[in-house]
Formats: structure tokens, sequence, C-alpha cells
């Protein structure tokens, strides 16, 4: 795997092959880190007089280069995406501004922010290409991001506080904490010094090589040595006053925990040797590194990061021995990191479009440890899971694209035209997109272990490893470290050359294009051919869809057994006959075929979605009989659409069947209630699963006291905490959940006696909390009615009574994370919402505020979302953009993004009095400028951005002042196109084209045309159009030249009622206009308008029908309008 | 007068009596007393034999009253052999003679947990309602402040510790369920290595305690030699030609 240009087409001409990193000094009151660093740098080409690094936030001093002061210039353009202000607020505008930036300074490409100037004395010498030393001493003031500090308020010493900072951030980030080359590609060797206070402890990568204390005894230096070539965006850093555990199995790895956690450290790891071993052997191949740390640290920016031979853990993921939930989940974790050890930082990657190979790889190999370790229906339950995430994620947005190929430049081969943002680069992508790419990744490599089988597979995996372990211990004079790197091409080629099988369809398929597979199937079995005849149809032109021509297996569960065919999918091929081997004759009961039932890609070999058709029986058999879980699990969802009672007697055998995967059972308690109050005139017996639940988990003698807990098993226990949650979705006739329901999960609730139990019951009490949420259907009037505790209802009543008296015991005896306090914050928002409880936020803005424990601020912070969007509260959004402008965590910052756009408060064709000027003023610069230390954040914002106001520039500004542009060549005026609605654009409309609407009608008969379409909120429209029509009529006066003046007209007005909604600026009149804080914003007068206007809209504003002479009106009372006035002046139309 | 004069004899005749180391008065004591006094003792015989003087019957004997039959109850026991004959008779016996008396344990399981529950919700009632009165507050309801008092949210200092730790009562509740498990030993040794003053006789200190800590873990598994770790190793002291 030499580097060829086709893999990479840009050779870099600063090749590093070792850094030092050396931090003196570490101020955690001042949270600033001093320090320098020092490039060892090959020159590959002569004339190399500029040097280019990766630098952000750092205040550099001093740079020399082999001891000559060297000048150098700091530029980073991804500070402020749109340096001009730009009025547009346009989010394709900034996207590819944004996408410019982020280019500019990529190492990949030979660029940095920091550009240092090689001394004119050291030309001669870098001629000869020997050896440069880059010596660059900077300091770190209050890092945004990066490297994060976490200090708590209280007395003492910093090691006594637990203060401690680590290094964090999405890819590429190093360059926040020290100038490096920061890219994947470009490795070296490394030499770490930390001078940290004596009673903390640096944890950095490789090896360890002394601790030395400094002449005056108060602190000590950790020297640290990284002899294997690693790439400087995979060094990090966690320094703090860790409890250290070395751990029993494996002398060489170190966990490190915050004070007072070591049980729960030693609880936490005491798996992990396994997890070594797992990997060692399927992969037959040693660790790569001579030394593994794990550090477990508060205020985590992702739960797992994993650098060169450490990895840096959530503390919350630690856990004692009575907690069950939280286990599997944190192994998962571990093992996680564990893998990427492999891939990912021992193994790095060529370039970002080859990031698939190295995401695909280690979650291909953590999932085999995950079908070891939890069985075959755990692995193909989260198989099924992650590949119902993909599908619809990529139906929703259009499409994942593993591996991007970006031609020469052009903006019209961008691969991903349907997304919001570029993917030409690891920072401008959205978390969401990114999350779904490392899912889609591993289920290719799955597909390609389907193809070329496991043994295979692994052998590749192995290949790949030992090349790059020969390399590692090269000099780097040898050229080999680029064996270290994995691409797209070279994976490829050694899977053809272990396999000899050719894989490039597959490939082409899933990797070098978007889009998922949709399938419809329906069948008919033909009596007198015996034969099946199979109809599978597919979509493959809505959005984020492929056409799949290939093998598509089938499974056909007939009397006879189970019979395997492969059908072959082609271009216009819909019906595909099978033979059927069983008699349909033989048995009366299945006198209409003998099929059992049928089953499309059983083995989900396809990134696809299947929709199939069966009639009612046949789920319930594949329900009962196949054994696949992920089978059993679609026969559930399938039966909800079949309320009969075959189906209820299917799935409740189902959940009484104790060899069944729990999960499957769990699935069927939903579908049990769903199929219950779709069948509830008729449903006979108790409520569902009540009687079930008494039986498996209540006591002999009395029936309604549930027997004291014991979840030694945890199949049951998994199961006694579902099953009170899906019974609560049961209503009655009246749509209410029925009384008996209620009072069992009450008593459920009083006689709940964890006593004699050797786990923790939090989880439990927590889903009995969750049980009572669900049970609460809204209030019966809500017309208008204040909610008082008089009126309260007496359900509700105890539902409230059980959520204080759980909250308040939360106060004294905290549980594991805090479950039952997140738990009776969601269920006070549910009664909230429901019209029992006054809609008040102010509760969860307690509970939101930094120091809460993070889930449940982030419980919180969800319902504060929720009230934002529900009573579209202006204070409440600004609350929570202040919030994600200034919390001192990066995970809650991006979770309020992450949380509103999910649940806006509105969307782009939506109408909202939250949408107004001020906020797209807020959002922009928030994108623009406000959060350039965190990739994450900033595509976060932008995320949001999207989801609120679209593409396009948003409905409620006001035209730009350039809103019509005299074209002086083609002597036309048109739109503005960067102000042309989204919808028009799409349509692709052209908008400069001759009137395509023929007719020539004056303004104000378009005008009355609009009228008469009710929908057209006059508040909304009269503002953009008002303004329109005055240009246009400045136009029509005299001094214009031409006819062109009345296209440009009639296109705008035409386009106005087309597309009314989109068009016409969502009007804000919130009290609190926030023009002043715009007042450089140069399109004040719109501000002027606005206001004017405001008296004249509350006249109407009532009024769901305008009448005729209030609209006329509306239009001239602009040209009194100062601002009109203004724009008369306005240059574009002066000139 | 009298009671002086009768006061006077009787404290006097004390003094001689005590005079002559006894303490009971004598008959002679008061004699002595008396003439002391001035009293002539001779005429007392014949004032005591004068003919008018007055004689006190004795009280008329009573008869002892009869317990009513009705109130006794059982047989008097009689005097055990070390009891003197003329004390008292015992009373009666269902004075003295107790009768444990255990009321039959109610074994019903259900009202067993019934009681159980109600207790452990009236004393979390109690205990809650009471910190919510003695505290800060938060409410539901903007008119009722005290039906659903809810203690008001406190940030903490270091919110993960309360998060991830198992409070005492499940610790208390996980030794009992299970107390042949070793329980984990949150040595103090193991605790962050302390902040060290400026000289150097603490640092050997910490260095031994590094030590230790290297031997503690060594020994928990047996191998106390294999254990070679980095961060075990005690820090070195800094090289003297290294300036600063």
């Amino acid at each position: 795997m030499n580097r060829k240009k086709g893999d990479k087409g840009f050779e870099s001409p600063r090749p590093t092959t070792h850094q030092v990193v050396c931090i003196n000094n570490i101020n955690f009151q001042r949270k600033s880190v001093v320090g320098y660093v020092e490039l060892t740098i090959f020159p590959t080409v002569a004339n190399l007089n500029r040097i280019k690094l990766n630098s952000k936030q750092c205040r550099i001093y001093r740079v020399r280069v082999n001891d000559l002061e060297a000048a150098f210039i700091y530029n980073d353009p991804t500070l402020e995406v749109c340096h001009h202000e730009s009025k547009q607020r346009n989010l394709n505008y900034f996207s590819n501004a944004y996408a410019a930036a982020v280019s500019a300074v990529d190492p990949d490409a030979g660029n940095g922010e920091l550009c240092i100037k090689v001394p004119s004395e050291l030309w001669k010498h870098v001629d000869e290409l020997k050896v440069l030393k880059v010596h660059i001493n900077f300091s770190l003031d209050q890092p945004k991001g990066g490297l994060h500090f976490v200090v708590p308020n209280m007395e003492g010493s910093m090691a006594e506080r637990g203060a401690h900072v680590f290094s964090c951030g999405y890819q590429n980030s190093t360059r926040f904490w020290f100038p490096c080359v920061d890219s994947y590609s470009e490795l070296c060797t490394w030499k770490l010094e930390y001078t940290v206070d004596a009673a903390m402890v640096a944890v950095s990568n490789g090896d360890l090589v002394e601790t030395v204390y400094t002449h005056d005894m108060r602190k000590k230096t950790f020297h640290y040595m990284l002899t294997i070539p690693t790439a400087a965006s995979n060094i990090s850093l966690a320094i703090g006053p860790f409890e250290i555990l070395v751990d029993p199995y494996m002398h060489e790895v170190t966990h490190f925990c915050l004070p007072q956690l070591l049980p729960l450290l030693k609880h936490t790891t005491s798996y992990l040797h396994e997890v070594f071993e797992f990997y060692e052997e399927i992969l037959t191949c040693r660790y790569p590194y001579s030394c593994f740390k794990t550090v477990f640290i508060d205020e985590a920016y992702v739960e797992v990061a994993a650098y060169a031979s450490m990895s840096i853990f959530s503390t919350n993921l630690l856990h004692s021995a009575m907690i069950i939930d939280e286990t599997p989940l944190t192994r998962r974790c571990l093992a996680q990191a564990l893998a990427q050890q492999f891939f990912g930082c021992f193994i790095s990657r060529m370039s970002w479009s080859d990031e698939w190979v190295l995401k695909g790889i280690s979650g291909y190999i953590y999932g085999l440890w995950m079908k070891k370790t939890f069985g075959v229906n755990e692995y193909r339950h989260w198989i099924k899971q992650e590949l119902d995430q993909i599908v619809a994620y990529e139906l929703k947005t259009g499409g994942v694209l593993l591996h991007p190929i970006f031609g020469g430049g052009k903006e019209k081969d961008n691969p991903a035209s349907h997304l919001h943002f570029s993917i030409k680069h690891p920072h401008t992508l959205s978390w969401e997109y990114y999350t779904m790419f490392q899912c889609k990744a591993h289920l290719v490599m799955r597909l390609i272990e389907n193809r070329i089988s496991m043994e295979f597979m692994l052998q590749v995996f192995n290949k790949l490893l030992s090349l790059a372990s020969t390399a590692s211990s090269q000099k780097f004079q040898s050229h080999m470290w680029s064996q270290m790197l994995v691409s797209t091409s070279g994976f490829l080629k050694s899977i053809s050359n272990v396999s000899g099988k050719d894989i490039q369809p597959l490939i082409k398929q899933w990797v070098d294009q978007s889009g998922v597979v949709k399938f419809y199937g329906s069948f008919a079995f033909n009596r007198k051919r015996n034969v099946l005849e199979l109809e599978i149809k597919q979509d493959y032109t809505s959005p984020g869809t492929q056409k799949y021509v290939g093998p598509l297996k089938v499974t056909v569960q007939e009397l006879d057994g189970s019979f395997n065919h492969t059908l072959q999918i082609e271009e216009n091929s819909l019906k595909h006959d099978i033979p059927c081997h069983s008699k349909s004759r033989s048995l009366e009961m299945f006198a209409d075929s003998p099929l059992l039932w049928i089953r499309i890609d059983p083995d989900m070999s396809v990134l696809r979605k299947v929709e199939f058709e069966q009639s009612d029986f046949m789920w319930q058999y594949q329900l009962r009989y196949e054994r696949d879980v992920v089978a059993q699990e679609e026969a559930i969802l399938a039966l909800e659409k079949f309320p009969t009672p075959a189906s209820r007697l299917a799935l409740t055998d189902i959940l009484e069947q104790e060899q069944c995967f729990y999960r499957v059972r769990m699935l069927a308690c939903f579908c049990l209630a769903k199929i219950a109050n779709s069948m509830v005139s008729t449903w006979t017996g108790p409520p569902a699963m009540k009687s079930l639940f008494t039986r498996m988990f209540c006591c002999k003698t009395c029936p309604n006291i549930v027997k004291t807990n014991n979840f030694m098993n945890f199949q049951s226990y998994f199961l006694q905490k579902t099953m009170p949650v899906a019974m609560a979705l049961l209503r009655d006739v009246h749509n209410l959940c029925p009384k008996e329901v209620l009072m069992f999960i009450l008593d459920l609730i009083k006689y709940n006696d964890n006593r004699k139990n050797k786990f923790s019951d939090n989880y439990y009490r927590a889903e009995l909390i969750d049980a009572l949420a669900n049970s609460v259907t809204p209030a019966v009037s809500v017309n208008n009615e204040v909610r008082t505790l008089d009126n309260l209802n007496p359900d509700v009543r105890l539902i409230l009574e059980e959520i204080t008296r759980f909250l308040n015991m939360e106060k004294l005896l905290p549980s594991y994370r805090h479950t039952i306090t997140v738990s009776c914050l969601k269920a006070i928002r549910v009664l909230q919402k429901n019209g029992h409880v006054p809609s008040d936020p102010a509760l969860f803005k307690s509970y939101a505020e930094y120091g809460h424990f993070i889930d449940v601020r982030i419980a919180a912070l969800e319902a504060v979302v929720d009230y934002t969007k529900v009573d579209r509260s202006y204070e409440e959004l600004q609350w929570l953009l202040t919030m994600v402008q200034n919390d001192p965590v990066p995970y809650i910052r991006h979770k309020i993004l992450d949380m509103l756009t999910k649940n806006p408060p509105f969307t782009k064709n939506m109408e909202s009095p939250l949408c107004n000027e001020a906020l797209v003023d807020q959002l922009w610069k928030l994108m623009n400028s406000g959060t350039s230390h965190d990739w994450r954040l900033r595509c976060g914002a932008v995320d949001l951005y999207f989801t609120l106001f679209g593409l396009s520039r948003p409905s409620c500004l006001p035209l730009p002042e350039l809103g019509l542009v005299l074209n002086l060549k083609e002597k036309k005026a048109v739109l503005n196109p960067t102000i042309i609605p989204e919808s028009v654009a799409n349509n692709q409309e052209p908008v400069n084209s001759t009137n395509n609407h023929g007719q020539s009608v004056g303004f104000q008969n378009t005008f009355s045309n609009s009228q008469e379409e009710e929908e057209i909120d006059m508040d909304t429209v009269h503002d953009s159009q008002a303004f329109i029509y005055h240009h246009l009529n400045m136009l029509e006066r005299p001094s214009t030249p031409g006819t062109s003046k009345f296209i440009g007209k009639e296109q705008s007005s035409g386009e106005m009622n087309m597309h009314p909604v989109s068009a016409a600026p969502l009007s804000v009149f919130s009290k609190e206009s926030n023009s002043s804080k715009h007042s450089d914003h140069h399109h004040h007068h719109h501000h002027e308008h606005k206001k004017k206007k405001k008296k004249h809209k509350h006249k109407h504003k009532h009024k769901h029908k305008h009448d005729n002479k209030e609209k006329e009106k509306d239009p001239f009372a602009f040209s009194n309008s100062p601002a009109s006035a203004r724009s008369i002046r306005s240059p574009s139309l002066s000139d | 007068m009298l009671q002086s004069y009768i006061s006077e004899i009787g404290r006097s005749a004390k003094s001689y009596c005590e005079h002559t180391a006894r303490t009971q008065p004598t008959l002679s004591d008061i004699v002595v007393t008396l003439v002391e006094m001035g009293f002539n003792v001779e005429t007392l015989p014949a004032y005591a034999k004068r003919s008018q003087r007055m004689v006190i019957t004795a009280p008329p004997v009573t008869n002892q009253p009869v317990t009513p039959k009705a109130l006794t109850a059982g047989q008097n026991k009689p005097h055990p052999s070390h009891i003197p004959g003329h004390f008292p008779e015992f009373p009666d016996p269902h004075t003295y003679i107790k009768t444990p008396t255990y009321r039959e344990p109610v074994s019903d399981y259900q009202v067993l947990r019934e009681k159980a529950a109600s207790q452990r919700r009236d004393v979390e009632r109690a205990l809650t309602r009471f910190m919510a009165k003695t505290g800060e507050t938060q409410s539901l309801f903007k008119d009722d402040v005290s039906t659903f008092p809810l203690i008001a949210a406190r940030p903490f200092t270091v919110p993960y510790l309360t998060a991830l730790l198992p409070s005492e009562l499940e610790m208390q509740q996980m030794e009992e369920t299970d107390s042949s498990e070793q329980d984990d030993q949150t040595d103090t040794e193991n605790l962050p290595l302390h902040m060290s003053t400026d000289d150097s006789g603490p640092e050997k200190e910490n260095a031994s305690v590094l030590q230790q800590n290297t031997s503690l873990s060594g020994s928990r598994n047996g191998e106390e030699n294999v254990i070679d770790n980095p961060y075990l190793r005690p820090v070195k002291k800094p090289k003297i030609r290294r300036k600063k």
C-alpha cells in the first residue's frame, strides 16, 4: 500500500518525523496552559520557505527554526466564516463558505492556520533537504474547546477539589491545544512532557518513561515516549488527582478515576481483560501498544474517546456491582474503545474519505465481540436496530455516503447536494450524520463479510495490522510509515488478494453511492401449479433510496420445512415464481396454502427496508415458530395491524415463554397494549398483561402484592420493568387509562421492597414512574381553565403524590445516576402537557442548572425545549440559547442544540411568533463565529438553523435592500436570486426567464386574486409584497427604462401567489423588539418599518378574514413611511 | 413555754448521753438533766400517783378486716422456711405472679407487607414533608405551595459523586445480602497522593506511599514482584545539574 497519487493527491511538503510537546505549567485556577512544541521536519521539496501548521486558540509567543527567530502569521478563517456581515442569512451560502474555510486550513492539503516563514538563512539548508527543527512557544488561556477544565467550586487545593483537565473534541481537535499538523494521515513519533502539581497525575499517550520532581519539589514532570508513529489527532491528555488502579489481570493496563470512585473503577474495569483477549484472539495479533490506559473523567465530551494507547471515558460509566442496566452499556463502551485502539489509533486513515474503513472495521469487530459476549440474539437484534436507524435516517435526509470522491472542485459534482452541509470535511458534518455514517460503515463491513466469509475478513484485518506493526518499528527514512494508514483502495486490494473475490459491485452499491433500498413485497399462492407467486417492488425514486439489482434471499417456511430461495432482482422483473414443496391437500387447517410464512432478505444482507404483506396468521406463525429474533420482532410489529384474539394469544404466549429472547418479550408487551386498545370493545378478562404479571411477579397467596424484589434473573427483571410501562398505555372506551391498571401500578410502587435484593432497584422504580406518566391522559377541559389544585383529577392527585414523594426522597437518598429524578421530571412535564398541572418551566430550569447530574440536566432541558415549543415561549428559547453559548459542559451545549433540532419550536414552513429577525441574527452569529471552538457545536447550530429556516434566506427577514436587481446587460429587473424562496429554487423554476404565466396582470389584480385564498395571512404577506410593490412603483415611474420592469413585477407577484407561505415573512412582533441590538445592521429602516406597522397589525390581529379595503390600504400605507422613502433613494434603484 | 422546756430537757439529755459516748439517752441522763434544770426529781413519783390524774384508755381492739372473698385469688403462699413466721403473709398471688402473655404473632404475609409498606410510606412522607417545611421548596401550583411541596433542587459542587456512589443504605444492604463477598476496601492509602509541602521530607513519604501501593495491590494478587507499572514507580529526584 504505498502511497499513491490516487489515494492522496497531495504529498505533505513538511512531513514531521518527531514532535516534542512540553507543557510546563498548568494553572487550574486561571485555566491556562503554557508550553512549547518542537517539530522535527524533513523537507521533501526544495524551496520550502513557508511551513504551515495547525493551531487554534493558542497564543504563540515565539517561533524559532533551527534556533533562528522566524516570522509567522496566524490566520484562522474558521473563526468567523462569513467575514463581511452577510445580509443574506442564507444557509447555502454559509455552508459553502464554511467548507471553504475548513479547506483553507486543512492539513491534508498542506494548509494550516499558522504560517511560519523559514528564515532566509536556512533556505540553502532546506534546499539540501536537511532537517528543520521548529520550536514554538505557546500558551492557552481559558480554552473553550480542545482542552476541558473541570474545576469544582469549593474549598481546598485543586487536588482535593478533584479538579482535572483533559483533551477532547471531535475528529482533528488537537490543534486546539498545541500547534501541530493536525491530520490523521501524518504520523510521527512523540515525546510528551507534562509538569503538574505533585498531587496530580498526567496521563498521556505512550510509555511513561519517568516521573521527576521539579527542583522545588512542588511539582513533578511526567515524561512520555510514544515510539509508534502516531497522528497528532490521536494525541490526548488527562491531568487530575486520579486514583490509580493497575489492572490485576494485565499489569500493563492502568485505570484512572477521580477521587473516591476507586471501588467503582475496580468493578467496572474488572471485565476489560476479556475484551482484550477476544480482540487479540480474533485478530491473531497482539495489542499494538506496550501499554493501555483508561481514564474516567467528569463532563466528558463524548462517552468514549479513543486515542493512541489510551481512552478517555465519561466517569458516568462507572458503576457498582449492584447496578444491572449500566453494566452491559459500560462494557459496550469499553469494547468499542478497545476496537478503536487497533483501527483508528494504531492504524490511521489516509484521508477523510477513507474514514469509513476504520469506523467500519472497528464497528465490525466490536459487533463480533457483542455476538460472543451477549449472544447471537442480542447481536442480531443490534444489527436490526442499526439497520432500521440508518434506513430511517437515509430516507429522511437523502442518504449517507461512505466514500465521497470529490472531483476537481466542481460544485455540481457535490455528492451530497441533498444535505445542508458539506461532507467534504469531517468538521462540516452534522453530528447525527456522523453517527449514522459510523453505523452504516460497520453494516457495510458486515455485508462484505457475508460476501467473503468471516475467515477471510479476519485475515484481511490481520494483514493490515501486521503490515502496520512492521512499519511502525521502522525508521522514518524507510518511508514505510504510510503502511500504517489505511485507504479505501488499499483495503479493497487486500480483500481481493486474500479472498480472491470481486466485491466491487458491493462497494459500488453501498460505499460509492448513498441511499438504501426500499422493498415492497406481496405474494399469491397458485394452488393449481403449487407455486408461490412473489411480487417484489422497489421504490427508488424517493430521496435516500437506490435501486437494487442482484441476488436476494427469500426464505419460505412451508409445512414441510424451511426453504431458501435466491432470487435475482433485475431491472424489470417484479414477479418471481417459487415452486412449493409441500402439498396443500394434506392438512385441512391449512386449506389455503401450505405456506406458513415468508421472509425477504432474512439475513439482512442488503441495507433495506422491507414492507411485506402476509396475512395475520402467517405473522402469528412467524412469531411463534421462527427462531430468529429479528423475524419475531418483525412479526410483532406487523401484528399491531391485526387486533384479533389470535394475535392476542400469540403475543401472550410469547410473553410467557421463558426461552424466548427477553427483548422480543419486551416488545410484545407494547404490541399487546396496542392490540388491546384496538380491541377495547371486545376485550374480555382483566386488562392485558395484568394476570400475567400477577402470576410471574406477585405473591401466590396475595395476588395484589408484588414479591419482594429479586433481580437475579435478568430476563425477568427486564420484563418486570417493562410490563407496567406497557400496561399503562392501555385505554378504556373513554380513552382513559383503566382505573384498575392505575391502582395496580400504584400498588407496585407501594409494595416495592428491595431490602433483600442484591441489586439496586433504581431503574425499576424509575420505570414505574414512567408507567405512571404513561397512564396520564389529557385533562377533560383544557379550555382556558386555570389549572389549580381544586380541580385536580383525583387519579392525578394520586400520581402527583407519588411523584412528589419520589422526587423528594431523591434529595435524601439519591439513586444511581438519579434515574428517579429523571423519570419524575419527565412525568411532571407529561402532567403539564396534558393540562393537569399548570405549564411552567421554572422547575425544569432549576434542575437544568450547572451542578446537577448530567442526566438530570438533560431531562430538565428536554422539558424546557418542549415547553418552548408548546408554549411558543421566546423567553425560554433565549434562555436555552444563552446556555448553548455559556454552559461550562460541552456536551450540554451540544445536546441543547440537538434537542432543539429534534423538537424545534417551529420549522421553516411554519408560522410562529418566535421566528423573527433577531433570532435569525442570533443563530447566524452563533454558527458564524460563536461556536468556532467546537466543530460539533457549530455543526449543531447549522442543523438547528436548517430546521428552523431551511436552506434559503429565512422567510421572516424583510427582503434585502437589493431585493430587485437591475440586470443592466439584459435590461431586466429580477428578484435577487439570493432571496428566492426555497420552494421556487427547488422547483428549478428559472427565475429570470420570461413571464411564464403568460398573462399580464396588474399588481392590484394579482393581489386581489390572492385575497381569494383565505389562507394567506395579510400580516405576513404585506411586509414583502408591499416592499416589492413599492419598488415596482418606483420602477413604473417615468424615469425607469423599458419593459423589463413589468416582467420583473409580474414575476415577483406571481410567485407571491404561488408560494405565499414560504415567500411571506413570518411576522413576529414580540414585545421586546430586538432592533436595538442590530443597530449596526444596515437594514434598520425595515425595523422602523415594522414598528410602524405594529399598531396597524394589532387592529386586525384576530380577524381571520381581511376585508378588501384594509388590504388595499396596506400597501399604500408604506408609501408614507420614512422607510419606503428611504428605499427610493437606495443605490440599487438610483443607479 | 412548755414546749421549749420539754425540748430543752430532750436536748440536754441527748448532750449528756453523748457526753458519755452513747447514742440513746437513758433514764439517768434525763434525771441528771432535770436536776440540772433545777427540778426536784423526788416530787415526780408523787405527782404520778396523784389521785386526780387523767387516765387515757387503750384504743378498742378492732377486728382484722376480712378481705372479701371475691378479691382473693388463689391460695396465699406459705412462708418459706427461712422467713420467720411473724412476718406478714404473702399478699394474694395475683399481685405478684406474672404470666407473660404473647399476642399471637401476625404471620399473615399480606398484612405484614401491607404494614411494612405503609410504614415506610408514612416515614418517607413525614420525612420529606419535614424537609420540605424546613427548607426551600418549589411548587407545581402557583396558588398552593403546601399540598405537593418539592424540596428545592440544589446544585452540587461535585454532582457525579452522589449520582454514582451507592448510598450508605445500599452499601449496608449489599453487605447484608451478600456478606460473603469481600467488601470493597476503600483503603486510605489509595486516596490521592496528598499535596506535599516544601521540604523533601514528605516527598519521601509520598514515595513510600507509592511503594506501599505497589505492595498493596501486589499482595492482593499474591504476586508482589511481578507488577511493574510505571505509575507505581517512585518519583525521581531532580537531577542536580539541571537548572531550575
